[in-house]
């Protein structure tokens, strides 16, 4: 009898076109936001897709990871993505803390948003289309800065529309335009039109991948520590910077920062650039106008 | 020791100020009631060194014994029915964050279908929550299991709640002869692995990722496997100290030359024995597992005991809906792969409290009952 599925299996391997899609970035940058975006696209472009978010700790800043699947066909997965075709970096101070580039197939395509070029050693040693933006910029140029974050899922979309031809710009902008209005269209067609495009083998080698075992999990409780989260300082894009000749020493972003990173020292207060996050959660507080805020450049 | 005639819940309360638990917090409810009544009495009494916490619901009060246990004191509490579905939050959280907490749970069905009385379908909901269970057959049972399960719960290879179950009213409210020993030497000081100390701060109860949150379960259960034995430990040490035998895992009765055998759990096992004894003087070789503790299930130790018979006849006070009495479900799947496995029968019975009587066994066995769901009642 004529085995419908076993041609199905066949037509599966030589025909389908599927591209997997990893987001990484942290929290309130619109990780997730921008995989459901290009899932939406690619579906309105006749495409099945998929789009899964991994959330961590609910907490502004720390990394997270987003998932999209586009298929010809069916997506049978349910799992996370560990061999990309396409990475999107929305925040290069990621590539710190997470290896990003893990699993990434010879052949794919890297999105990075980044105010300045990215050295060749940083990209893993296989054959790559890269395009680079500098989603910051084109974020605030856009007037796209929310509660004192620049949106850089946006202007990552318009980079990614650059080296993904399956999806047309003009789709993207249609649901960009519905949930998020016309200056998010600005910065995605502003950020499309700024994309520097590139072919590179990079030179670093892959390091040999040691999993680490966990220990032996007895309780759930930790002890607190200074700095068990990691450096939170790479998470930040703006450096919150107090004039002494406003502060009067109130206490009032003492008591509010979420990361216990300003302390009081002969009646000063004092941030502490090594794990103060860049929330700006302080500069809100402040009734004396005493904190503003920089812009991070040194990614 | 001068034996004394109490009621289940009066047993259980004897045995918890004579095991020096430290903090009592509960919330009334039929027919564990009198259990928290007599421990009060005992306070006021000054006759026990406790601090009696009364609380709004059944959540708080196993969340007040969960805080008493991080704080590295023994604990207890009691409930039934409604009152231990209300905890159900609690008695994961109990587990996994490792405070060996003891609580009595008089047995009694759920509502609605208004129903105070026996059946074990409260604790056997709660079978999947990782805490051990015992099903008690008697007062004095009750009495020795209090301790026991202190013992049991706080030693460092296991440190996990236990619940003891006993029969509504059939036992909680019954009174009989329980030789009240003293258990302060039994029971000894409480020594926590850890607990919450002010001068070396520590969060409990925090987040826990996908690449630890597996392997804080896998330790839960390598506890409950460990149990079994500590339970064998504290059955051996029980006997020395007491020289009264009180199984903790299961009792084998005239089980050695069987060829049937009834398995239950609770009070019902009490009325089977008679059915044993009758069907012996029938020439039927019968003979009783009866189970006392059900999780851990103590699967190896179960087969390795009714491997010879030719047929298990299993009596469970609750079910499963949907599929079976859970008893009878998990002594199937014990004996699954093996070779000569008995045949396996299952019975409901005694739901709602409906009475359970020694005819009803013995006509099982001989053939006389041809119903899964025993209705009536055999007398
Ligand atoms: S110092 Fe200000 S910006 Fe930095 S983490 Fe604290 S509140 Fe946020
Ligand atoms: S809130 Fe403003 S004024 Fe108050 S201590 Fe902080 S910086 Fe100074």
């Amino acid at each position: 009898m004529f085995d419908c599925y076993d041609l199905f299996d066949e037509v599966q391997l030589f025909y389908v076109m599927k591209w997997e899609i990893r987001l990484h970035g942290r929290g309130g940058q619109g990780v997730v936001t921008a995989s459901k975006i290009i899932a939406e696209a690619a579906f309105a472009e006749g495409y099945q897709s998929q789009s899964i978010p991994f959330f961590g700790a609910e907490r502004r800043g720390s990394p997270v990871t987003a998932f999209t699947r586009i298929s010809e066909h069916e997506i049978r997965e349910r799992s996370q993505i560990y061999h990309p075709d396409y990475l999107l970096i929305l925040d290069p101070l990621v590539m710190r803390t997470v290896d990003v580039f893990q699993g990434l197939k010879s052949g794919g395509g890297v999105v990075i948003s980044s105010p300045s070029a990215i050295e060749r050693d940083v990209f893993p040693n296989i054959e790559l289309t890269v395009g680079l933006v500098d989603g910051v910029g084109v974020s605030i140029r856009n007037d796209l800065v929310v509660a004192g974050n620049p949106v850089v899922n946006i202007p990552a979309i318009g980079a990614f529309l650059r080296i993904f031809p399956e999806i047309s710009i003009e789709c993207v902008e249609k649901i960009v335009l519905e949930k998020f209005g016309n200056r998010s269209v600005r910065a995605l067609y502003s950020s499309y039109d700024e994309t520097e495009v590139f072919r590179i083998r990079g030179s670093r080698e892959k390091k040999k991948e040691e999993r680490k075992k966990p220990e032996k999990v007895w309780i759930p409780a930790s002890k607190p520590a200074k700095g068990v989260a990691g450096i939170t300082g790479y998470w930040r894009d703006f450096r919150p910077v107090i004039d002494y000749g406003r502060c009067t020493g109130c206490l009032n972003c003492w008591i509010h920062c979420p990361e216990g990173s300003i302390s009081r020292k002969n009646g000063d207060v004092e941030i502490d650039y090594t794990f103060c996050k860049g929330c700006l959660v302080c500069l809100a507080v402040c009734p004396r106008k005493a904190i503003s805020s920089e812009r991070e450049v040194s990614a | 020791m001068k034996e004394l005639l109490l009621t289940g819940n009066q047993a259980v309360a004897h045995a918890v100020r004579n095991s020096g638990v430290e903090v009592v917090s509960a919330y009334p409810i039929t027919p564990s009631t009198p259990v928290v009544e007599e421990i009060a009495k005992m306070v006021e009494r000054g006759e026990m060194n406790a601090k009696l916490i009364l609380v709004e619901s059944e959540h708080s009060a196993m969340s007040a014994c969960i805080g008493a246990s991080l704080g590295g004191v023994r604990a207890f509490t009691a409930t039934s029915s409604h009152g231990l579905a209300y905890m159900h939050e609690m008695l994961h959280y109990a587990v996994n964050a490792r405070t060996p907490v003891v609580m009595a749970v008089a047995n009694r069905a759920i509502g609605p279908g208004w129903n105070i009385w026996a059946d074990l379908s409260d604790s056997m909901s709660q079978r999947d929550v990782g805490w051990i269970q015992l099903y008690c057959e008697s007062n004095q049972e009750i009495y020795d299991s209090i301790a026991m399960a202190y013992r049991v719960a706080e030693h460092e290879d296991v440190i996990l709640p236990v619940m003891v179950c006993y029969d509504g009213f059939v036992l909680s409210h019954t009174s009989m002869p329980v030789k009240p020993d003293d258990l302060r030497e039994f029971t000894g000081e409480y020594e926590p692995l850890w607990k919450v100390d002010f001068e070396n701060p520590e969060t409990h109860g925090n987040i826990l990722p996908p690449d630890y949150f597996m392997e804080l379960r896998y330790e839960i259960c390598r506890s409950h496997a460990a149990a079994l034995k500590i339970m064998e430990r504290v059955e051996r040490e029980f006997y020395e100290t007491f020289s009264r035998r009180t199984p903790l895992i299961f009792e084998s009765y005239r089980l050695d030359d069987a060829d049937v055998a009834i398995v239950t759990a609770g009070a019902i096992s009490s009325e089977a024995k008679i059915a044993v004894d009758s069907l012996r003087e029938k020439g039927v070789r019968a003979g009783l597992l009866r189970i006392r503790c059900f999780r851990p299930l103590p699967s190896h130790r179960i087969v390795q005991a009714l491997r010879d018979v030719e047929r298990v006849y299993v009596f469970d006070r609750s079910v499963s809906v949907g599929s079976e009495g859970q008893i009878f479900q998990e002594l199937r799947s014990a004996f699954y792969g093996f070779q000569s496995s008995p045949e396996i029968c299952g019975y409901v019975v005694g739901l709602g409290g409906r009475d359970v009587t020694s005819e009803i066994f013995e006509n099982a066995v001989t053939g006389r009952i041809n119903s899964e769901w025993v209705m009536e009642v055999v007398v």
